[in-house]
């Protein structure tokens, strides 16, 4: 089955993959960085690979900061914050796109609406909320606020807008309940639609910085960005172990979304071929 | 974060509103009735926020530790909270539902700030009720901290800003490394000399190198005997207007500016670090900073490090000086009277000349009392990094006046943002320095008007 590259493929390859080298050059210095120590760092002109690599910095996070505890405590929001956001906007997403009921489209759009308010304006009153139910320095204060997204919301409707509306048809006259049509239909068909709505979930979720900051004060409870911070120094910056750090909260997250991707394809193609 | 250092403005027009200052206070009057009773007994466990990350962090948990230690009456929690700006924006927001703690560190710009915010139980108070000993501290540390006269918060972290320069370098093209250059004309004249281009006529070192940042503005306007702001530097009233569009201002940005044209000078841009990078690489022989980076550049630099007086007019004004930066303590009123009474049992363990000179062989930062630099690990620190004399002797040889007391204002962040905007865009010839001083400061006096406005004593 294998093709000889026609150039103008070969072309686009070659584009796609200077493109790509761009994109993730930040990324392989910081990898670079992580293994130098701060006197080759401050040469000039700045070099590109460690001359002399070793795993200091790496060694140096892990005595300055509980690192572990807070890579365990950022997936532990994350995850249930992407939990949060699937059953809360599938079933807002279902209520708009498939149920007809008085009010729907002005709903709707005051939903949408939300969208425009700016997070920082709400900062004060959610932590007043969360301060009320004696949430600071918990999981569910870290988690909660954010279980709810209209942003993922308005993503799934359109995504479930795209169902053929004789399945639902033919799914009510064999007598499904919504809640059945929902498990049995809608989520395996809207498979994508959803994992995107959970790893850009999880993702600004595990790059939050100032609400974990501000909700907790004990260190057990902190997250992989405010630790990140605790490695920075006020007056000097050493590069090396911060980069150290950034790989060490970075790689989880790529490991996961590599993973992930594998498991979104599969749900794309799955009974492709069948139709 | 400039978005939060903006939000956390907001807010304190709220909370002043609310709150109320706590008013003026004479010259001469005895603040402790401000103060809990003295016996009070301190509560058994008081939380302090602070922003030490890093190795000044860990410092910082030393001297908790040691506290914590000492005594069995109260225990410290130190909690990292940030930079000095997400501190306090995240103050704000406590403040708001009662949630502050007992102490917080507050950067030295935020001073204004805080003591708008009517929170903050002034230092003062406790100093008067203990008869509190502050003769061998630092005047130039204590006098930056003093509003009409009255302590409103405890230094903590202290550095103040001096000349790096290229040891090697110097002795390189026949420049004595043991007389760097002091004023305007002998830094550029020196910065000719230290400036190298490769055959290709390509600069790979240049003389000198600051990054653009309005602290170096503040501490060239000091140097010269400028005021910053009107009411005295804005210390015998709150300040009205900011000042700084003068000769000594435009002396100040047509000298960066020459030396900058003349190819000599080296612009890394708004950037601290940048310049301290690029005087670490070589790449600029001189440029100036903070002594708190003093131990980095001998650690980091392949060369010898040198260090000298902050540069000054060639008239050498006697009334001009340096200013201090850093961070100070203050103790806050919401919080119940016992946790006061323990803020303040903890301030002083802090201020012990043992625990001070630790802190400075730790972090860098220079001891608040000079009773530490007796101590032990303070003297170890002065053999191992000589250098580090010319920072505390240039402070303690400033005049203490208006000048070198430093500006107060409540936009203080605002303003030293607009001055780094202004600073730049005369590098880059967007506008003469004239014009981009009357710019920056009518600009600043709008904002100052509007914060005065909601934020009435």
């Amino acid at each position: 089955m294998r093709r000889p590259l026609r150039p103008r493929t070969a072309g686009a390859y070659a584009l796609l993959g200077v493109t790509a080298v761009l994109i993730a050059f930040p990324l392989l210095l910081a990898l670079s960085y992580s293994f130098m120590g701060a006197s080759e760092i401050a040469t000039f002109p700045p070099p590109l690979f460690p001359k002399a690599p070793n795993l200091d910095n790496y060694a140096a996070v892990l005595a300055s900061i509980p690192i572990g505890r807070y890579l365990l405590n950022s997936f532990i929001v994350s995850t249930a914050v992407v939990i949060g956001q699937l059953l809360t906007a599938s079933f807002a997403a279902y209520a708009f796109a498939f149920l007809v009921f008085r009010g729907r489209n002005l709903l709707f759009f005051v939903f949408l609406s939300t969208l425009m308010i700016p997070w920082e304006a709400t900062i004060i009153p959610n932590y007043m909320t969360i301060r009320s139910l004696g949430w600071l320095d918990s999981y569910q204060g870290l988690a909660v606020p954010f279980m709810a997204t209209a942003f993922g919301t308005f993503l799934l409707r359109q995504a479930f807008l795209q169902i053929p509306r004789e399945l639902w048809d033919s799914a009510r006259i064999d007598g499904a309940s919504s809640l059945r049509f929902l498990r049995t239909m809608v989520i395996p068909l809207a498979r994508p639609a959803l994992g995107t709505v959970a790893i850009y979930g999880f993702l600004s979720t595990y790059n939050q910085y100032f609400w974990p900051l501000l909700i907790t004060n004990q260190t057990l409870m902190r997250t992989t960005q405010v630790g990140i911070a605790q490695l920075r120094d006020e007056e000097t910056l050493r590069w090396g172990l911060i980069m150290a750090g950034v790989i060490m909260v970075a790689v989880p997250t790529l490991a996961l979304l590599v993973l992930g991707q594998r498991q979104l394809i599969r749900g794309l193609t799955a009974g492709a071929v069948k139709g | 974060m400039r978005k939060f250092a903006a939000f956390a403005l907001a807010l304190s027009v709220v909370a002043a509103c609310g709150g109320g200052g706590t008013g003026g206070g004479g010259g001469t009057t005895d603040e402790s009735a401000q103060a809990p009773g003295k016996d009070v007994k301190p509560a058994a466990k008081i939380v302090w926020w602070h922003a030490m990350s890093g190795v000044n962090g860990d410092a910082l948990n030393k001297i908790v530790d040691g506290f914590n230690k000492s005594q069995s009456n109260t225990k410290v929690e130190a909690v990292f909270q940030g930079t000095y700006d997400d501190l306090l924006a995240k103050l704000n927001t406590a403040l708001a539902s009662n949630a502050a703690p007992a102490l917080v560190q507050v950067y030295d710009i935020g001073q204004r700030y805080m003591y708008d915010s009517g929170q903050v139980v002034p230092m003062q108070a406790f100093i008067d009720r203990d008869k509190f000993d502050t003769a061998d501290f630092e005047p130039a540390v204590i006098n930056y901290y003093k509003y009409q006269d009255k302590l409103q918060s405890m230094p903590f972290n202290a550095s103040s800003a001096i000349l790096y320069f290229n040891k090697d370098a110097f002795k390189e093209v026949g420049l004595d490394p043991t007389k760097p250059p002091q004023t305007f004309t002998e830094v550029a004249d020196a910065a000719k000399k230290l400036t190298k281009k490769d055959a290709s006529g390509q600069t790979v070192r240049f003389g000198f190198g600051p990054s653009i940042y309005g602290w170096l503005f503040e501490q060239l306007l000091a140097t010269s005997a400028s005021p910053y702001a009107d009411n005295g530097n804005g210390r015998d009233n709150r300040a009205t207007k900011v000042v700084y569009n003068n000769a000594q201002g435009k002396a100040i940005l047509d000298w960066w500016k020459a030396g900058l044209d003349g190819g000599y000078f080296y612009n890394p841009g708004i950037d601290n670090n940048g310049a301290a990078n690029a005087f670490d690489a070589g790449k600029s022989a001189m440029y100036i900073e903070s002594t708190a980076r003093l131990r980095g550049h001998i650690n980091t630099a392949k060369f010898e490090v040198g260090t000298g007086l902050y540069p000054r007019p060639d008239a050498k004004p006697k009334d001009g000086g340096n200013i201090i930066g850093g961070a100070s303590l203050y103790i806050m009123k919401s919080r119940p009277v016992d946790e006061q009474q323990a803020a303040w049992e903890f301030v002083k363990y802090a201020m012990t000349p043992a625990v001070q000179a630790q802190w400075q062989a730790d972090t860098g930062y220079y001891p608040i009392r000079k009773s530490a630099y007796n101590e032990g690990p303070s003297k170890d620190w002065s053999t191992k990094y000589p250098q580090f004399l010319t920072a505390i002797n240039e402070i303690r040889d400033s005049p203490q006046n208006r000048f070198t007391n430093g500006a107060v204002l409540g936009v203080m962040p605002q303003a030293r943002a607009r001055t780094q905007k202004m600073i730049e865009s005369v590098l880059l010839g967007k506008e003469t320095s004239q014009a981009a001083l009357d710019s920056a400061v009518t600009e600043m006096n709008t904002q100052i008007d509007s914060y005065n406005k909601a934020n009435k004593p």
